[in-house]
C-alpha cells in the first residue's frame, strides 16, 4: 500500500497486568519489626473493594507485604506459603527469616521473563533475635534494611522515613546523637502518621490500616496485649510473637 | 545424573534443562510442546459481549442482577441470553464481557459439579470454592496470554454464610458487600453502596430487589449497550433462585422537551 | 517348592514370600566385604576414620579415597562399592549447593542424609515410558558427617535408604569387633582429640596390616573450621600419640 497502512501487520495486544494502588511499609526496630499496609484496593478511579490485606503472617517470626497487582500479588504469596509448608515438612522447622528473603529472591527471578508484577518486604526477626526487614524489588533484587515503603505512595512515605528513621537532615543536639532504634510505640506512631498522611495525598490510599508487629522471643508485649484492635497471631508458645493491628482511615 | 527428585520416574527430556538449572522443587516442564502451539489465535478482544452485572448482600443472603442482552459491537445481537447461572445448590454466577468465554466457563463448571458429585461425599462445593476455582481458571489463562474475557460476580450463601465476590480476566479477585462490574461500577455502584454499606443484616428482600431494579434502571438509561430486560437472582437458606426475565417500567416523556440533540431544531 | 529363594532373586523389586527383598539384602552383605569405615561424634566435631587397602606396594596409597567432602560443613566415608557412593555423593553436592542458592543457610545433616537415601530405592525396571535410573541397588554404606545447628552429627546410611543416626558407628568388614570396641570405648564427653585416637585404634584393631599414615584417612567436621581430611603429617603425628 502506498501509504503503508498494510506493510506491517499489526495486533492489539493482550496486557496481563493491571495496578491496584495501596501502600505498604515496614520498620525494624531492635527486638520488633513492624510491618503495615492499606487495605484499600483499586484499579483506576475505582475502588474495588475497602478490604482487602497486603500483609500476610508466614511464621511466628515472618510477615509478607505485598504490593502492586493484585492477582500476581495472591499468587505469589499462596506460593511462598507453600513453599514454606514443603520446607517444614523437609527439614522439621520453620524457615528463617533470611531463609525467606532468599527464597522469595529465587522465586521472583524464576519469573524474570514474566514477572509478578509485585514489590515484596518482608519483615520479622532474625535468628539473632534483632529486626529484620527484606526489600525486593519484582524480579528479585533485594537487601536487608531498616525501614521502607513501597507501592502509590512510596514517594510520599519514603522521604518521611529518611526523616524520621533514619534521621536524614536532622541535626542532633550538641553533644548528643541520634538514637540507632527507636521503641515500639515511637515506630507504630510513626506508621499510623505515614498513613493517614498518604490517605489525604494519594486516592488509592485509605479506607483501613492494617500493622503487623512482631516481637523478639522474650520481649514484654507490654502496651500491645488488650489494646484497641490488637489481635495476637502466634501459633506457639515460647518464642516470637506475631501481632496485627487494626485501624480505620479515611474513605474518600 | 538427575537430581530433581521430582522429575524421578517421569519420562526423560533432556531438550529441556540438560544442566538442571531450575530450583529443586520446581520441575521443568517436560510435557511434549505442541508443533502447532505458534499458529494458534488468542482472544484479543470480546466479540459478542454482556454488560453489568450487580449485586448485593442482604438480610436473607444475596441479590444479584443482570439484563439479557448480548451485544455484538453496537448491535443488539441476542436479547434473551440468560447471564445468571447458578452453579450447584448454593451459588450464582454472573459474566459480563465475552458470552462464548462465559458459556465456555459455564461447561467447565458444569462439568466440575458433575465430577463432585459423583465423588458422592456429601460434600458441595460452595460459592467460596467455586470463586477460588474460577480465580484459578482465570489466571492461569491470563498467565498463558489468552484470557477469558469476563468480569464474573460470584455470589452465595451456605452454610448460614453469605458470599460475594468478583474475579476478572487478569485473575483480579476481591469481596465486598457491594459489587457491579463493567458500567455498573461506575454508574450504580455509588447507588448500591450508600444504600447497602453498614445495612447489609438489615435490608430485606424486597427492599433488596427494589434497590437492584432501580439500579437496573439508571443503567439502561445510561448504558448504551443494556436491555429493559433482566433477571435477579437470590441466593437465601432456601437454595437458588433465578427470576424469569422483568421488564422495566421507563419513563421517556420528558425526552420530548429535551433539546440540542437529534432530529429536532430549535 | 524347589528352589524358592532363587525365584524372588531374580527381579530386584519382588518381595520374597517371608517379605523380604532379596538384591538388598545382598547389596547390605557387599558393605560387609568392604575396608573398615569408623565414624565419632563428639562435643568438638565429628572424626571419620578409613581403613586404605594397599594392595601392592606399587599402588599409589594417596589415589584410594574414601572419604569425601560433600560441603564445607558435611563429610562423608564409604565402604563397600565405592563407584556406587560417586553418585551419591555428586546427588548430595547437588543438593547442598542448591539448598544453599535457594535458601542461604547451610543444609542440616539429616536433611541431605535423607536427599542421598531417597535415592537408594530408585532401582529396578522401568514401566512405561518413565526414566529408571539404576539397575540394581548401591552395594555401599556411607557415614554422613556434619555440623549444622543442632551441632556434630553423624548419620549411617544403607542400601535400604534406612538412616539411622549414631553416637560411633562402624561398617565394613571388621564393624563388628570395632563396633563393640567403640561402644565400649565411647563417652558424652569425648574430646576430637580423644575421638582421632580413639578411631585409629579401633582401626588398628580390625586391621591386618600394620596401620600407619598411608594405610588410613582421617577426616573431622568441626564447627569452627568444618569439613577437613587430615593430611598425612598431622596423621602421623597422632599415629604416634597412639
Amino acid at each position: 500500500m502506498p501509504d503503508g497502512s498494510f506493510s506491517h501487520p499489526q495486533q492489539r495486544s493482550f496486557n496481563p497486568y493491571t495496578e491496584n494502588g495501596g501502600t505498604i511499609l515496614a520498620i525494624a526496630g531492635a527486638d520488633f519489626t513492624v510491618i503495615a499496609g492499606d487495605t484499600r484496593q483499586s484499579e483506576g478511579y475505582s475502588i474495588q473493594t475497602r478490604y482487602a490485606p497486603k500483609v500476610f503472617r508466614l511464621t511466628d517470626r515472618a510477615v509478607l507485604a505485598v504490593n502492586g497487582f493484585a492477582a500476581d500479588g495472591n499468587m505469589f504469596v499462596k506460593k511462598v506459603k507453600q513453599r514454606l509448608e514443603w520446607y517444614r515438612h523437609a527439614h522439621a522447622k520453620d524457615m528463617p527469616l533470611r531463609a525467606i528473603a532468599r527464597l522469595i529472591q529465587t522465586m521472583l527471578y524464576a519469573q524474570r521473563f514474566f514477572p509478578y508484577y509485585v514489590y515484596n518486604i518482608l519483615g520479622g526477626i532474625e535468628e539473632d533475635g534483632t529486626g529484620a526487614v527484606y526489600s525486593f524489588d519484582p524480579v528479585g533484587s533485594y537487601e536487608r534494611e531498616a525501614c521502607r515503603a513501597a507501592g502509590a505512595a512510596q514517594s510520599l512515605v519514603q522521604p518521611f522515613l529518611d526523616n524520621q528513621i533514619y534521621f536524614k537532615n536532622q541535626q542532633a543536639a550538641p553533644g548528643q546523637s541520634h538514637p540507632l532504634h527507636l521503641p515500639l510505640s515511637d515506630v507504630l506512631s510513626i506508621v499510623i502518621d505515614s498513613f493517614t498522611s498518604a490517605t489525604e495525598r494519594h486516592i488509592e490510599v485509605g479506607d483501613g490500616l492494617e500493622m503487623y508487629v512482631v516481637l523478639a522471643k522474650g520481649r514484654s508485649a507490654q502496651g500491645l496485649e488488650g489494646g484497641r484492635g490488637v489481635q495476637e497471631l502466634t501459633t506457639r508458645t515460647d518464642g516470637d510473637r506475631v501481632f496485627v493491628i487494626r485501624r480505620e482511615l479515611k474513605k474518600d | 545424573m538427575d537430581h530433581f527428585p521430582t522429575n524421578w520416574g517421569r519420562p526423560r527430556n533432556d531438550a529441556q534443562d540438560l544442566y538442571n538449572t531450575y530450583p529443586l522443587h520446581q520441575r521443568p516442564n517436560n510435557t511434549p510442546k505442541d508443533v502447532f502451539a505458534d499458529g494458534v489465535q488468542r482472544t484479543q478482544q470480546p466479540i459478542v459481549t454482556g454488560t453489568s452485572i450487580l449485586a448485593i448482600l442482604y438480610k436473607d443472603g444475596i441479590m444479584m442482577a443482570a439484563d439479557t442482552l448480548a451485544s455484538y459491537g453496537s448491535l443488539s445481537r441476542f436479547k434473551t441470553i440468560q447471564r445468571l447461572q447458578s452453579v450447584g445448590e448454593n451459588t450464582v454466577i454472573g459474566a459480563s464481557g465475552d458470552m462464548s468465554d462465559f458459556q465456555y466457563v459455564q461447561s467447565i463448571l458444569e462439568e466440575l459439579m458433575i465430577e463432585e458429585f459423583t465423588a458422592n461425599d456429601q460434600n458441595e462445593l460452595g460459592p467460596a470454592e467455586i470463586h477460588e476455582y474460577l480465580s484459578r481458571v482465570y489466571y492461569a489463562r491470563r498467565s498463558k496470554m489468552n484470557p477469558l474475557w469476563n468480569s464474573v460476580l460470584v455470589g452465595g450463601k451456605k452454610d448460614g454464610k453469605r458470599f460475594l465476590a468478583y474475579v476478572d480476566l487478569l485473575g483480579t479477585t476481591y469481596s465486598a458487600s457491594t459489587l457491579a462490574t463493567g458500567y455498573g461500577a461506575y454508574i450504580a455502584l455509588p447507588l448500591l453502596r450508600s444504600a447497602v454499606e453498614g445495612r447489609e443484616d438489615e435490608l430485606t428482600e424486597e427492599q433488596a430487589q427494589k434497590l437492584l431494579t432501580d439500579c437496573m434502571r439508571v443503567l439502561f438509561y445510561r448504558d448504551a449497550r443494556s436491555l429493559d430486560k433482566f433477571q435477579i437472582a437470590k441466593v437465601t437458606d432456601e437454595g437458588v433462585v433465578i427470576s424469569d426475565p422483568i421488564k422495566l417500567d421507563t419513563t421517556w416523556g420528558f425526552a420530548e422537551k429535551i433539546r440540542g440533540y437529534g432530529p429536532q431544531t430549535q | 517348592m524347589f528352589l524358592t529363594r532363587s525365584e524372588y532373586d531374580r527381579g530386584v523389586n519382588t518381595f520374597s514370600p517371608e517379605g523380604r527383598l532379596f538384591q538388598v539384602e545382598y547389596a547390605i552383605e557387599a558393605i560387609k566385604l568392604g575396608s573398615t569405615t569408623v565414624g565419632v561424634c563428639t562435643p568438638e566435631g565429628v572424626v571419620l576414620a578409613v581403613e586404605k587397602r594397599v594392595q601392592s606396594p606399587l599402588l599409589e596409597a594417596s589415589s584410594i579415597e574414601k572419604i569425601m567432602e560433600i560441603d564445607s560443613h558435611l563429610g562423608c566415608a564409604m565402604s563397600g562399592l565405592i563407584a556406587d557412593a560417586r553418585t551419591m555423593i555428586d546427588h548430595a553436592r547437588v543438593t547442598s549447593q542448591n539448598h544453599a542458592f535457594t535458601y542461604d543457610e547451610k543444609i542440616k545433616v539429616e536433611s541431605v542424609t535423607q536427599a542421598v537415601c531417597d535415592l537408594a530405592l530408585r532401582f529396578g525396571e522401568s514401566v512405561h515410558d518413565e526414566d529408571a535410573m539404576m539397575s540394581r541397588p548401591f552395594g555401599v554404606a556411607l557415614l554422613i558427617a556434619g555440623v549444622d545447628e543442632k551441632g556434630p552429627q553423624l548419620f549411617h546410611t544403607d542400601p535400604s535408604g534406612t538412616f539411622v543416626r549414631y553416637d560411633a558407628k562402624a561398617v565394613g568388614s571388621g564393624s563388628e569387633a570395632a563396633q563393640s570396641e567403640l561402644q565400649d570405648k565411647w563417652h558424652k564427653q569425648m574430646t576430637l582429640k580423644e575421638a582421632h585416637i580413639l578411631t585409629l585404634r579401633v582401626l588398628k584393631q580390625v586391621m591386618e596390616e600394620k596401620l600407619d599414615q598411608h594405610n588410613v584417612q582421617l577426616a573431622q567436621v568441626t564447627s569452627d573450621k568444618g569439613f577437613e581430611i587430615l593430611d598425612e603429617v598431622r596423621l602421623k603425628a597422632l599415629i604416634d600419640d597412639m
